[in-house]
C-alpha cells in the first residue's frame, strides 16, 4: 500500500512493519535462474540451471565449492554470491587452521546469517541480492544438511528446496517426493534433482548438459561437480525414466477407457 | 628450548670470586684487596655468578628436532624419503613422527628442522593451496608449488621458518621433479638432494650412485625399485653415524598413478 514512500532506505520501516528494501532484495533472488537442493541421510545434491546471456556466451556457473564438505548453489546477483563464497571459504580455512578440524556447516550458516542481517540494519550498505542453497556434511556427526539463506538474514534448514525463477514447479515436485529421499541412493538423488530442474526451464528450452549442472557431497564423498559430458548419463537416465512413465500413463489411460463403458452401463 | 649461553670468560675479572679462595667468601675485604676494576664498591656484596663473569643469556626461538630427508628424481617417478625420529638434544621425543607431508596427489614435501616451524609451514601451504584450488578450479602443479614454497619461506626472511625442505613430485610432462631449499627460500630443481642432520653423509653417496658423478662406467637410468634400495642403504649408513637419524625410514614413491608409501626399520640406538 505504502510501497513507494518507505522503500528508499533499508533502515526505514513501512507502516505495515516491513523492510521494503529487504523484500526487494528477495525479489532479486526470484529473478535468478533455478537452483534446487535435495538431501538424503548420507548425501546432499545441488542442481542448477545455468543461464547464458546469449548464444555466443558461456553459461554462468551457479554451483561453487566452499570446502571439501560444503558447497553452495546460488540464485540472484552472481557477484554478491561470489563475495559470500569468498567469505565462506576464508572462514572454513581459518577454522581449520585455528581448531585443526573442518568447520561445522551449522556454525558457518550462523555466521552467514548474521552477515546478511548486518546489512539490513545500517544505511551505508545494502542487503545481499542473492539466495544460497548450502549443502554440508557435519564432520563430527557425519550427517547431511541442506540450508537456505536469503537476503533478509533468515536461515532455514530443508529436506529439499528450490529457489529462483519458475522454482515453484520444482518445489511442488519435491514436496510430493521428499519423503523418499532419506534412504535414496546418490544416483537416485541426482535424478530427483534433475527431475525437479526440468520443471524450471523456460518455454521451449530443455535441460541439456550445457545448461544443467549438478554437485554432490556425502559422508565419505568430497564435493564433486558434474557438468558437461559427465552429466549426460544422468540426463539419459532421466529421459528413459520419463519415457517409461509416459508409457505407463498411456497404458493406464487405455485401461480406463476400457472400463468406462461398463461403468456407464450399470 | 635450551638457553644458548655464551661461555663464561676463561679468566675471572676478580680473583677473589666465589669459586676460588674459599676463605675469602666470608672475608668482606677479600674482594676489595684484589679488585682493581672498580666492582663491588660496597662490602659483602654477594655475587650471583653474573657480575663477576658476565655472559649473555638469550632465549632461542629455535630448537633442532633432527632427522634427515632425501629426494631423488627419476624419468617418470620421484622418490622422497625421511626418517621418523623426532629428537631434542640427546633425547628422543618420538620414534614415529613423519617428516613427509602430502601436498597434492603428485607432490610431497619433506622437512627437517624445528618441528613447530615445519608444522606451521605445512598449515600455511595447505591454506594457500586450497585457496588456489578455489580460485583456479584445479590443483596446483608441482613447479607452481615449488615456487610458492620458495616465496612463502622468503616472506619470513628476517625471522625464518627453521625448516630444511626437500620437495619432490611429478611435473607437467610426467617426469620426476625434485627441488631443494634453504631456510629462507632459495631453491633449485635438482636431480638428487638431501637435507637435515644426515645431509653430509647421504649427499656424497647419492652424488656418486645416482647422479653418477666421478664414475667412469656408463650412466644408466635407474628403475624406481633400484632407487628405493639405494635410499635404504643410504639411510642405514646415515643412521650408523648420525645420532639424530634412526628408528624408521618412510619412503614415498610418486608416479603419475599416485603415491605409494613403504616403511623400513632402522637401528633404534
Amino acid at each position: 500500500m505504502f510501497r513507494n514512500q518507505y522503500d528508499t532506505d533499508v533502515t526505514v520501516w513501512s507502516p505495515e512493519g516491513r523492510l521494503l528494501q529487504v523484500e526487494y532484495a528477495m525479489e532479486s533472488v526470484k529473478q535468478g535462474s533455478a537452483c534446487v537442493g535435495v538431501r538424503s541421510n548420507t548425501h546432499v545434491v545441488l542442481g542448477a540451471l545455468k543461464r547464458s546471456v546469449s548464444e555466443l556466451s558461456s553459461h554462468q556457473k551457479k554451483l561453487l565449492e566452499i570446502d571439501d564438505h560444503i558447497g553452495i548453489g546460488i540464485a540472484g546477483l552472481t557477484a554478491d554470491a561470489r563475495s559470500l563464497a569468498k567469505y565462506m571459504r576464508n572462514e572454513c580455512l581459518n577454522h581449520k587452521y585455528v581448531f585443526g578440524a573442518p568447520i561445522t556447516p551449522a556454525l558457518l550458516m550462523g555466521d552467514l546469517a548474521d552477515k546478511h542481517q548486518r546489512t539490513t540494519q545500517t544505511y551505508v550498505r545494502r542487503p545481499f541480492g542473492v539466495g544460497l542453497l548450502v549443502a554440508g556434511i557435519d564432520p563430527q556427526f557425519q550427517t547431511a544438511h541442506l540450508y537456505q539463506t536469503c537476503p533478509s538474514g533468515n536461515m532455514y534448514e530443508f529436506y529439499a528446496s528450490a529457489i529462483g525463477a519458475r522454482s515453484q514447479s520444482a518445489r511442488t515436485y519435491l514436496e510430493k517426493h521428499y519423503e523418499s529421499f532419506t534412504e535414496a541412493s546418490l544416483d537416485d538423488l541426482i535424478i530427483h534433482a534433475l527431475q525437479a530442474l526440468v520443471g524450471c526451464v523456460s518455454g521451449d528450452d530443455e535441460l541439456t548438459k550445457e545448461n544443467g549442472s549438478i554437485a554432490f557431497l556425502g559422508k565419505d564423498q568430497k564435493f564433486t561437480m558434474l557438468e558437461g559430458d559427465a552429466l549426460q548419463p544422468y540426463l539419459d537416465r532421466l529421459e528413459l525414466k520419463n519415457a517409461e512413465e509416459e508409457k505407463d500413463d498411456d497404458d493406464d489411460e487405455e485401461e480406463k477407457e476400457g472400463d468406462a463403458p461398463q461403468a456407464m452401463e450399470t | 628450548m635450551y638457553d644458548s649461553a655464551m661461555p663464561p670468560r676463561s679468566k675471572p675479572l676478580r680473583s677473589g670470586g666465589f669459586n676460588k679462595n674459599t676463605s675469602s667468601i666470608f672475608d668482606p675485604l677479600a674482594g676489595q684487596i684484589h679488585n682493581s676494576e672498580g666492582y663491588g664498591a660496597t662490602l659483602g656484596k654477594i655475587d650471583h655468578g653474573v657480575t663477576e663473569n658476565p655472559y649473555e643469556r638469550r632465549f632461542s626461538p629455535y630448537d633442532f628436532n633432527g632427522g634427515t630427508c632425501v629426494a631423488i628424481a627419476g624419468s617418470d617417478y620421484a622418490v622422497i624419503a625421511a626418517d621418523t625420529r623426532l629428537s631434542s638434544g640427546y633425547e628422543i621425543l618420538s620414534r614415529d613422527m613423519s617428516k613427509l607431508h602430502t601436498l597434492t596427489d603428485k607432490c610431497i614435501l619433506g622437512s627437517a628442522g624445528c618441528k613447530t616451524d615445519v608444522d606451521q609451514l605445512r598449515s600455511v601451504l595447505d591454506i594457500k593451496m586450497k585457496m588456489y584450488h578455489h580460485n583456479h578450479r584445479k590443483t596446483m602443479t608441482t613447479p607452481a608449488v615449488a615456487q610458492m614454497l620458495g616465496n612463502t619461506l622468503y616472506y619470513k626472511r628476517f625471522f625464518p621458518y627453521y625448516a630444511f625442505n626437500v620437495f619432490g613430485g611429478i611435473d607437467e610432462e610426467g617426469k620426476g621433479a625434485v627441488y631443494s631449499y634453504d631456510a629462507i627460500g632459495s631453491f633449485e630443481r635438482t636431480p638428487v638432494t638431501a637435507t637435515g642432520s644426515g645431509q653430509a653423509y647421504i649427499i656424497p653417496l647419492l652424488d656418486n650412485v645416482i647422479a653418477h658423478r666421478n664414475r667412469l662406467d656408463e650412466k644408466r637410468d635407474l628403475l624406481k625399485e633400484e632407487v628405493v634400495e639405494i635410499v635404504k642403504d643410504a639411510f642405514i649408513s646415515c643412521g650408523e653415524r648420525d645420532i639424530y637419524t634412526g628408528d624408521k625410514v618412510e619412503i614415498a614413491v610418486i608416479t603419475k598413478d599416485g603415491i605409494e608409501k613403504t616403511y623400513f626399520d632402522l637401528k633404534a640406538d
